[in-house]
C-alpha cells in the first residue's frame, strides 16, 4: 500500500464531507479509514429525521445522510477501508494503522484529517451509585446501535428512564418508542429542558414525567437487571420503577488514540485544539466535527469539514 | 445411575479452581462444580489482582504460609500458563511521626521474619524517585518484589488447564443438598441432576458457609466484607505507576492506589462490613472515601477521567485465619475463609490441599500432565495482536478492532467464544478479553460484542 496524499481518520459526516470538498478542489489521492465496520459514523444509527440542516437541501434521516455523503465521494479518487483503526499518530505526520487489508503499518501522509467524533459519558464515567446490574445499563449511542444491528434488548427491558434533556436524549427516545420500549421518565440536572422547548411539550404529550432539577442517586438491581432507579429533586428522594437507564449526552471527544503522541488537546472542551483554518499543533495534521468540541449537530459537523477540506486543499497548492 | 467420581469441588473461585488444576494431575476422577455460570463471579473477580509475598499476611498462620508458597510457585508457574505479570513494586507511606513509627516497626518485624528486600526509604528518597505523592512524606517501607497481575485470566487458566487434564468442569450446578452414602457424598442440584463422590471440597468462597450447612456442619461465620473502587482511566498510568497505600492502622489496611496490569490505575478497596454478602453495590459514602485517598495520596489524579466503578466482596470469617478444616473421615475437606490474600495464596492452599489428600484419602502419586495449556496475554504492556506481524500475518481477523478503547479484535473474542471453557455470559466474555472494559463501557462496541455472543451461544447449543 502506498502512502496517499491526505489521510482522513473517521468517515462521519466531518471526514466525508472534507472529502468531497477536497475532490472538488482536484485533490486527488485520499484515503478514509473508519474503525467501524461501515462507513458513516454515528448518523449511520439514528433512524429519526433531522440531519444535515444547513449542508443538505432539506433535513434527512440519519442513515440517508450517512448514505449521502458516502455516494458524494464514490468514484471520485477517494478509497475508504473500513475496520480500520488509527492507533497513534505522531510528528510527521505518521500515522499508525491496523486493518485486515493493510495489516500493521505506519502511514506518512502529506497530511491527516482527524475526524473522529464524540461519544457520550455513560455510568462509569458519571460514577453514579448503586448496583451494578449486568443488563438494562445504556447510552444512547448503545441503544440505538442494538436497534441498528438488530441485536435483542434483554428480555425483562420494557420501560426506561432517559438521564438528560438535550436533542439526543430526545433523539434516544425516538429510538426507544419505535423499538417498543415504554418511556417512563426524563430526569435532568438542569433547571430547564437543554432542547428545543416544543419537543418537551411533545414528550409530555405522549406521557413522559420530564423532572428537572433532579439527579441520579443511584441504580437498583435485582437479580442481575435494572429495578429502578433512584432520583433526588425537588420533590424530595423517590425510587422510580424501571428496567433500563439510558444515559444520554455528556460528550467526550474521541481523541484517545491521538492522546498519546504530540496533538494538543483543549483543556476546556476535552477536543482537539486547532486554529482558525482547523490546523492542530503538528506541521499537516487538521481536525474537524465532533472530535473538536462537543456537540454540534452533524449538518455543522459536515460544513465544518467542507471548511477544512477547503483549508487543506490550500495548504496542499501551497507546498506543491 | 449417577455420575461417579473421585473428587468434587464445590466452587469454582481462585481457590476452588487451583485446587481442581493440582487434582487434574493425579489419575482420579474429578468434578469441579460452580454454582453460576462461568467461573470466578463472586469473590474473585472483584479483588486489587495483587500478587503479594506475604509479609503484610499475620506472622505463624497458615495464611502466612500459604501466600509466601503461593507467590513462590505463581512467578514459576504463571508464566507458564501464558499470565502476565508486572514487578511494579509497592510502597506504604508514612505522612505523620505516628505513621513513620509505625513503618519503622514493620519494615524490621518484616526483616526479622526473613523478608530481606523489603527497605525503608527517607521521604527525600520517595519524593525523589516518586514525584507524584503528595508532599510531606516522612518515609516509607519499599517492596520491590511485589506484583501485579491478571484477576480474571488466573482462575481461567487453571480452570482450563484442569479440563484438559481431564476434570469435568459442570456449571451451572449449585449443590443444594448432600447426602452421605457409602463411597461418600450424594450431592444434588435444584434441578435434580446428581451425583456421587469419593472426597468433597468445599471452595464455597463467600458462600461456604452455606455448603457447610447442608452438612450440619458452622465452625464459622461469613462476615462479608465489600470493598468499592474506581477505575481511572490509562492517561493515570503516566502518572502513576506503582502499588501505594497508607499506613495501616489497626482499624483498617487503608486504600490503594496502584496500576492495574491492563494499564489503568485502581483506587480502592473500602473495607466495610455488610448484611447482605450478594450487596456489591457501590455508595457516595464509599465514592467519597476512594476521592479522599486520591487527594491524600496521589492529588494530581484528582481529574483523571473514570472509567467505571464497583465493589467486590471479601469472604471473611469470625476467623482472621483460614479455615482449611479437613474431616476424612466424613470424606468432607472445607477450604474457606480465604478472605483477604485468596488471590496469591491459590497456588500455595491448592498444594496445602494435596498435602492432606495424598496419601491420607488416595495413596496416589502425580502422573505426568498434558503440558502447554496457555491463555492469551491480555496485558497493557505485552505486544497486542494487533501490532504482532507474526499473528496479523497468519490471521488478519487479529487487525479488525472490535473494542477500540481496549482494542480488542474481532480474532480474540472469536478465540474466547471457541475455548473449551467458553465465556456463559458477556460479563464473562469481558473478562476473557478485556472488550466491553475501556472508558467507553461498550457506546461503540456493546452491540457487536452482544451479536458476536449471540452467534457463537447458538452454534454451540444447536
Ligand atoms: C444518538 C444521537 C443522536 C443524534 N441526533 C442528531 C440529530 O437529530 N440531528 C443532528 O444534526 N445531529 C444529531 N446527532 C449528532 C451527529 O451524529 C454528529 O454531529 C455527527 O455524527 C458528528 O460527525 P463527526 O463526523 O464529527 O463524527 P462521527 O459521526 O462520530 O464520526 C466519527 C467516525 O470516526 C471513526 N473513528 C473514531 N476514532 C477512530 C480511529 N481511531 N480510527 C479510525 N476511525 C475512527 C468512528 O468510527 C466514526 O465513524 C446525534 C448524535 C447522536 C449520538
Ligand atoms: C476488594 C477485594 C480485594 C482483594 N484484593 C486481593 C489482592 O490484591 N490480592 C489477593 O491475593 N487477594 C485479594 N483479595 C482476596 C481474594 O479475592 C479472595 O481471597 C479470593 O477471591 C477467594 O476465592 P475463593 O475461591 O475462596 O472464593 P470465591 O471466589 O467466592 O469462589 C467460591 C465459588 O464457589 C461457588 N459456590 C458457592 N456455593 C456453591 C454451591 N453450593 N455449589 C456450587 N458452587 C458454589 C461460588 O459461586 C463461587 O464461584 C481481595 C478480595 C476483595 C473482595
Amino acid at each position: 500500500m502506498r502512502d496517499p496524499k491526505v489521510l482522513i481518520v473517521g468517515a462521519g459526516p466531518a471526514g466525508l464531507a472534507a472529502a468531497a470538498e477536497l475532490t472538488k478542489r482536484g485533490v486527488s489521492d485520499i484515503l478514509i479509514i473508519d474503525r467501524d465496520d461501515a462507513p458513516g459514523g454515528l448518523p449511520r444509527f439514528c433512524a429519526h429525521p433531522g440531519f444535515g440542516i444547513g449542508y443538505s437541501a432539506i433535513p434527512r434521516f440519519g442513515p440517508e445522510f450517512s448514505a449521502r455523503l458516502v455516494r458524494a465521494v464514490e468514484d471520485k479518487n477517494v478509497r475508504i477501508l473500513c475496520s480500520t483503526t488509527m492507533t497513534a499518530l505522531d510528528n510527521g505526520p505518521a500515522v499508525s494503522i491496523t486493518g485486515p487489508e493493510c495489516g500493521y503499518r505506519i502511514i506518512k501522509p502529506r497530511t491527516v484529517i482527524l475526524a473522529t467524533g464524540i461519544r457520550e459519558a455513560n455510568r462509569g464515567n458519571r460514577m453514579v451509585p448503586g448496583d451494578r446490574p449486568e443488563a438494562g445499563v445504556l447510552t444512547t449511542g448503545l441503544l440505538q446501535q442494538m436497534v441498528a444491528r438488530s441485536v435483542p434488548f434483554p428480555a425483562a427491558m420494557k420501560s426506561i428512564v432517559v438521564v438528560g434533556t438535550e436533542h439526543v436524549s430526545f433523539s434516544a427516545i425516538w429510538t426507544a418508542h419505535h423499538a417498543g420500549l415504554k418511556v417512563r421518565m426524563m430526569v435532568d440536572d438542569g433547571p430547564r429542558i437543554s432542547s428545543f422547548r416544543p419537543v418537551g411539550w411533545l414528550a409530555k404529550a405522549i406521557g413522559i414525567d420530564i423532572r428537572l432539577r433532579t439527579h441520579v442517586a443511584a441504580i437498583k438491581a435485582r437479580d442481575n437487571r435494572v429495578s429502578g432507579i433512584v432520583v433526588d429533586g425537588p420533590r424530595g428522594t423517590e425510587t422510580i420503577a424501571c428496567d433500563g437507564v439510558v444515559f444520554t449526552a455528556g460528550w467526550i471527544p474521541e481523541v484517545a488514540a491521538v492522546a498519546t503522541g504530540p496533538v494538543k488537546v483543549d483543556g476546556q472542551t476535552g477536543g482537539l485544539a486547532v486554529n482558525r483554518a482547523g490546523l492542530t499543533n503538528v506541521p499537516g495534521v487538521f481536525a474537524a466535527g465532533n472530535v473538536l468540541s462537543p456537540l454540534k449537530a452533524s449538518g455543522s459537523c459536515a460544513i465544518q469539514g467542507r471548511r477544512v477540506g477547503l483549508s487543506v486543499a490550500k495548504y496542499l497548492g501551497s507546498q506543491s | 445411575m449417577s455420575a461417579q467420581f473421585d473428587i468434587a469441588v464445590i466452587g469454582a473461585g481462585v481457590v476452588g479452581s487451583a485446587i481442581a488444576r493440582d487434582l487434574s494431575r493425579y489419575d482420579l476422577k474429578v468434578v469441579l462444580l460452580e454454582a453460576n455460570t462461568d467461573l470466578g463471579d463472586e469473590s474473585s473477580k472483584g479483588n486489587s489482582a495483587l500478587m503479594t509475598e506475604g509479609h503484610d499476611t499475620p506472622a505463624g498462620s497458615l495464611e502466612r504460609d500459604l501466600v509466601v508458597r503461593g507467590y513462590q510457585r505463581y512467578m514459576t508457574e504463571a508464566p507458564q500458563l501464558g499470565l502476565p505479570m508486572r514487578k511494579t513494586g509497592a510502597i506504604m507511606l508514612a505522612w505523620t511521626d505516628e505513621q513513620r513509627a509505625t513503618v519503622e516497626k514493620l519494615v524490621e518485624e518484616v526483616h526479622s521474619e526473613g523478608f530481606h528486600n523489603v527497605h525503608l526509604l527517607e521521604g527525600y528518597e520517595v519524593a525523589r524517585r516518586w514525584p507524584q505523592f503528595r508532599p510531606g512524606v516522612l518515609c516509607a517501607q519499599w517492596m520491590p518484589d511485589e506484583i501485579i497481575a491478571d484477576p480474571f485470566s488466573t482462575p481461567y487458566a487453571y480452570v482450563l488447564d484442569a479440563v484438559t487434564n481431564g476434570v469435568a468442569f459442570w456449571r451451572p450446578w449449585r449443590v443444594s443438598r448432600a447426602e452421605r452414602n457409602a463411597r461418600g457424598w450424594r450431592l444434588s442440584n435444584n434441578r435434580g441432576d446428581v451425583l456421587d463422590a469419593g472426597l468433597v471440597i468445599n471452595a464455597g468462597g463467600i458462600r461456604a458457609d452455606m455448603v457447610e450447612s447442608l452438612v450440619g456442619h458452622s465452625d464459622f461465620v461469613m462476615r462479608p466484607r465489600r470493598g468499592q473502587y474506581i477505575l481511572l482511566d490509562k492517561p493515570a498510568r503516566a502518572i502513576h505507576d506503582i502499588i501505594a497505600y497508607p499506613t495501616p492502622t489497626p482499624a483498617s489496611r487503608g486504600i490503594l492506589i496502584s496500576p492495574t496490569i491492563f494499564g489503568n490505575v485502581l483506587v480502592g478497596p473500602t473495607a466495610e462490613e455488610v448484611e447482605d454478602r450478594d450487596d456489591r453495590g457501590v455508595t457516595e459514602a464509599g465514592l467519597r472515601a476512594l476521592r479522599q485517598a486520591i487527594d491524600d495520596m496521589v492529588p494530581s489524579l484528582r481529574g483523571m477521567p473514570v472509567n467505571t466503578i464497583y465493589a467486590g466482596m471479601r469472604p471473611a470469617t469470625n476467623h482472621s485465619d483460614y479455615q482449611i478444616i479437613p474431616r476424612f473421615d466424613e470424606r468432607w475437606l472445607t477450604v474457606a475463609g480465604i478472605r483477604s490474600t485468596g488471590f496469591s495464596g491459590a497456588l500455595g492452599i491448592a498444594e496445602h490441599v494435596m498435602s492432606l489428600v495424598f496419601p491420607n484419602v488416595f495413596d496416589k502419586q502425580p502422573v505426568n500432565p498434558v503440558r502447554g495449556v496457555r491463555v492469551p496475554d491480555l496485558s497493557e504492556t505485552s505486544i497486542r495482536p494487533w501490532a504482532d506481524p507474526e499473528k496479523i500475518g497468519a490471521d488478519p481477523a487479529y487487525t479488525d478492532m472490535l473494542c477500540h478503547c481496549e482494542r480488542i479484535s474481532v480474532g480474540e473474542v472469536r478465540d474466547a467464544l471457541n475455548s473449551p471453557v467458553p465465556p456463559a455470559s458477556i460479563k464473562a466474555l469481558k473478562r476473557r478479553t478485556r472488550a466491553m472494559f475501556g472508558r467507553c463501557q461498550g457506546f461503540y462496541c456493546g452491540a457487536r460484542v452482544q451479536a458476536m455472543f449471540d452467534e457463537a451461544k447458538v452454534k454451540r447449543d444447536a
